[in-house]
C-alpha cells in the first residue's frame, strides 16, 4: 500500500516548508568540512611530512655515529630524513653521521636558504634543524633567524624543527625560538652526534604529542560548538501566523576551531500579532561567552513573551548578564526590532549594536537611525535604551547583523568592509533583484572572499522580509 | 597583524602606546600588559590608540576590564585616538560615555576631572 501511494507522487524537490517560511541555517555542510580538516586526507600516498607512523617505535639505545658507506636501507619502516636549513657556506659546522633507531643511517639534505628549504621539504622529512644565524638580510646575520623559523614552521607545520645557535650567548635567541614554536635548541659549540641524535628524536616525539593535544582539543571544541549550533545560539523561529513575513537566517563559524563566538539572534511573534526579532554578541571568544549568548537569547525571549520591550527588557537583559558573566569585563551587544502586526512600522532598539540595514523597492540600501542608541550590557549601571519607530511601508527587507559581518579584511592592507562598504555591497546585491536567502548568501560569499577566505570571527546575519 | 606595546612614565601617569590589530588573537596581550601595570601599582593609565588598526570586541573588553581594573584602586584610564573608524567603534558601542577619550597624550596626561 505505502509503496503505490508513493509510486503515485513522484518525489519532488525539496520546498520551503508548507508555512512558506525559508528558515536555513548555514552550518549545513559543517560537519562534513570539520571532518575534513580532523582528518586531513591521511592515505598512505598523501602523509603530512613528519607524521609519526614514519617514526621509529621503540626507545633507541645511545646512538654511536658509524661510518657506512654505501648504505641505504629502504626497508620498513622508512628512514629518517633531516632536512639542514642553513647558510654557512664554509660548512662550519658539519652534521654528522646518524642512525635512527631502527640502525638505519639518517638522511641528511642541506639548503642554504628558504627557497630551497621549501623544494626540499618534501613528506618523507621527519626533522628540521634551522641555523638561527641564516642570513635573511644581507650582512645582518641574526637579524632573521626568528623570521626564518617562523617560515619554516608555516611551510612545516606537522614537522619537528630545532634551532641551532651559536653558543651560549645566543641563549636568550635559542629560548625565544622555543617559545615561537621550535621543539629544542642546541648550541652549535656543544654539538655533536649524540646530543643531534637525541634531540632531534625528542623533538619529533614531541612535535607528535602535541599535534595529537592540539587534535584532542579541537575535537572537544568542535563537539561543544556544534551542540551550540544546534540547541543554543540559533533556534528555531516562532513566528506562527505571520504570514506575509519571511524570515532567513545565516551563522557561520570563525576560521579558528580554538575559538567560539557569542552571536546569537531569535525571532518570536507575540498573540497581539507582533513580530520581534533580535540578534546580538558576547565579546570575548570561549565556551563561558558562547553559554552567556545562550542564556541571553533565553532570556530576552521569555522576556518579550511575557510582555516585555524597549529599557525594560534590556534594563532586565543587563541584569541577567551581570549576574552571569563569567569576568567582569564582558559585556553584549544587542540590537532589537518590534515590527507591527501590520508591517507598516517597527521600534528599533539599540544597546551598542551596530544598526540594521532596510531595503525598499527603488530606494538606495540604508541604515536605519543608530543615534539613539544606547551603550552595550553590561558597561553602565544606570543607562537608557530608548525605542526610535521607524516607517518601513508596504515592502522591505531588514537586515539585522553581527559585527563579524563588517569586520572583514578588504585586500591585503589593514582595511576593513566596514559598515558604509557593506551598505554598498548589499545596494548592488538588491537592485540585480537578490532577495532572501539568495541575498543572504550572495552577501556572505562576497564577504569572505573580499576577506580573502574565511573570516575570524563568527558572523551571524537575520533577514526579515515583506511584501 | 599583530600588535605593538611599549610603556612610559610621565608624571604619575603611565602611557601604554599601542600599535597595530587588537583582535582576538592578540588582545590577550593587551590585558596581560594592563594586569602587569596595575598589579605593579599603576592606576592611572593613558592607552595611547593613535597606532592601532583595528580593534575588534574582544579588545573593547579588554578595555572595559581595564578601565574596572584601576577603577579598584580609584585610578583612572583614559585613551588617546583621533581616527574616525576607532571612535565610532566606542560611539557604536556606548563606550564614549565610558572612557574618557583624549586628543593627545599631552591632554591626557595633564587631564584631571
Amino acid at each position: 500500500m505505502v509503496r503505490t501511494w508513493n509510486g503515485g507522487a513522484p518525489t519532488a524537490p525539496a520546498t520551503p516548508s508548507g508555512e512558506g517560511r525559508n528558515h536555513a541555517m548555514c552550518a549545513t555542510g559543517r560537519p562534513t568540512d570539520r571532518q575534513h580538516d580532523q582528518h586531513p586526507g591521511w592515505t598512505s600516498d598523501h602523509r603530512p611530512a613528519g607524521v609519526a607512523a614514519t617514526l621509529p617505535r621503540q626507545r633507541a639505545t645511545e646512538p654511536v655515529p658509524i661510518e657506512q658507506p654505501g648504505e641505504t636501507v629502504r626497508s620498513q619502516p622508512q628512514p629518517f630524513t633531516l632536512l639542514v636549513v642553513g647558510d654557512d657556506p664554509t660548512g662550519g659546522f658539519a652534521v654528522p653521521d646518524l642512525l635512527d633507531a631502527a640502525g638505519h643511517r639518517v638522511r641528511i639534505r642541506r639548503a642554504r636558504n628558504l627557497t630551497e628549504a621549501q623544494r626540499l621539504l618534501t613528506d618523507d622529512v621527519t626533522c628540521i634543524l634551522l641555523d638561527l644565524d641564516i642570513e635573511l638580510v644581507p650582512d645582518h646575520p641574526k637579524a632573521g633567524g626568528l623570521t626564518a623559523l617562523r617560515e619554516v614552521l608555516r611551510m612545516a607545520p606537522a614537522t619537528a624543527v630545532l634551532a641551532l645557535a651559536a653558543g651560549e650567548e645566543d641563549a636568550e635567541l635559542a629560548a625565544e625560538a622555543v617559545r615561537v614554536g621550535a621543539q629544542d635548541y642546541l648550541f652549535r659549540d656543544e654539538f655533536d652526534a649524540s646530543l643531534l641524535n637525541r634531540a632531534m628524536r625528542y623533538a619529533v616525539e614531541r612535535k607528535r604529542a602535541d599535534l595529537a593535544q592540539r587534535q584532542l582539543t579541537e575535537t572537544r571544541l568542535l563537539t561543544q560548538e556544534n551542540a551550540r549550533l544546534e540547541r543554543g545560539l540559533l533556534p528555531t523561529p516562532l513566528l506562527g501566523g505571520a504570514d506575509d513575513l519571511r524570515f532567513a537566517a545565516r551563522y557561520r563559524p570563525g576560521r579558528s576551531r580554538a575559538l567560539l563566538g557569542g552571536d546569537f539572534y531569535d525571532v518570536v511573534r507575540t498573540p497581539d500579532g507582533t513580530v520581534h526579532a533580535m540578534i546580538g554578541d558576547v565579546c570575548g571568544h570561549g565556551p563561558d561567552e558562547a553559554a552567556l549568548g545562550v542564556e541571553l537569547r533565553i532570556a530576552w525571549r521569555a522576556l518579550t513573551l511575557a510582555g516585555l520591550s524597549g529599557d525594560e527588557l534590556l534594563g532586565t537583559l543587563q541584569e541577567v548578564l551581570e549576574n552571569e558573566r563569567p569576568d567582569d569585563e564582558v559585556f553584549a551587544t544587542l540590537c532589537t526590532i518590534d515590527i507591527a502586526s501590520d508591517g507598516l512600522r517597527a521600534g528599533l532598539c539599540l544597546a551598542g549594536h551596530p544598526s540594521p540595514l532596510l531595503a525598499r523597492s527603488g530606494r538606495p540600501v540604508e541604515l536605519l537611525p543608530y543615534e539613539h542608541g544606547g551603550p552595550a550590557l553590561g558597561l553602565l549601571e544606570r543607562a537608557e535604551w530608548n525605542r526610535r519607530t521607524v516607517e518601513l511601508g508596504e515592502a522591505w527587507s531588514l537586515m539585522l547583523y553581527t559585527d563579524g559581518l563588517i569586520e572583514g579584511r578588504i585586500g591585503e592592507g589593514t582595511a576593513r568592509l566596514g559598515q558604509d562598504g557593506m551598505i554598498e555591497l548589499v545596494d548592488r546585491r538588491v537592485r540585480s533583484g537578490l532577495r532572501g536567502e539568495e541575498l543572504l548568501d550572495s552577501t556572505m560569499a562576497e564577504v569572505r572572499e573580499l576577506n580573502g577566505g574565511e573570516l575570524t570571527d563568527d558572523v551571524a546575519v537575520v533577514l526579515l522580509d515583506r511584501g | 597583524m599583530d600588535l605593538s606595546l611599549s610603556t612610559r612614565t610621565v608624571g604619575d601617569r603611565t602611557v601604554v602606546e599601542v600599535g597595530g590589530e587588537i583582535d582576538v588573537y592578540t588582545a590577550p596581550k593587551l590585558r596581560e600588559q594592563l594586569v602587569e601595570l596595575v598589579n605593579d601599582g599603576s592606576y592611572h593609565l593613558v592607552v595611547d590608540m593613535e597606532g592601532v588598526d583595528f580593534l575588534d570586541s574582544t579588545g573593547l573588553g579588554v578595555l572595559v576590564g581595564g578601565l574596572k581594573r584601576v577603577r579598584a584602586h580609584e585610578g583612572s584610564l583614559r585613551l588617546v585616538c583621533n581616527q574616525e573608524r576607532i571612535l565610532k567603534i566606542f560611539r557604536i558601542t556606548g563606550l564614549t560615555k565610558v572612557f574618557p577619550i583624549h586628543t593627545s597624550v599631552q591632554e591626557a596626561v595633564s587631564a584631571t576631572d
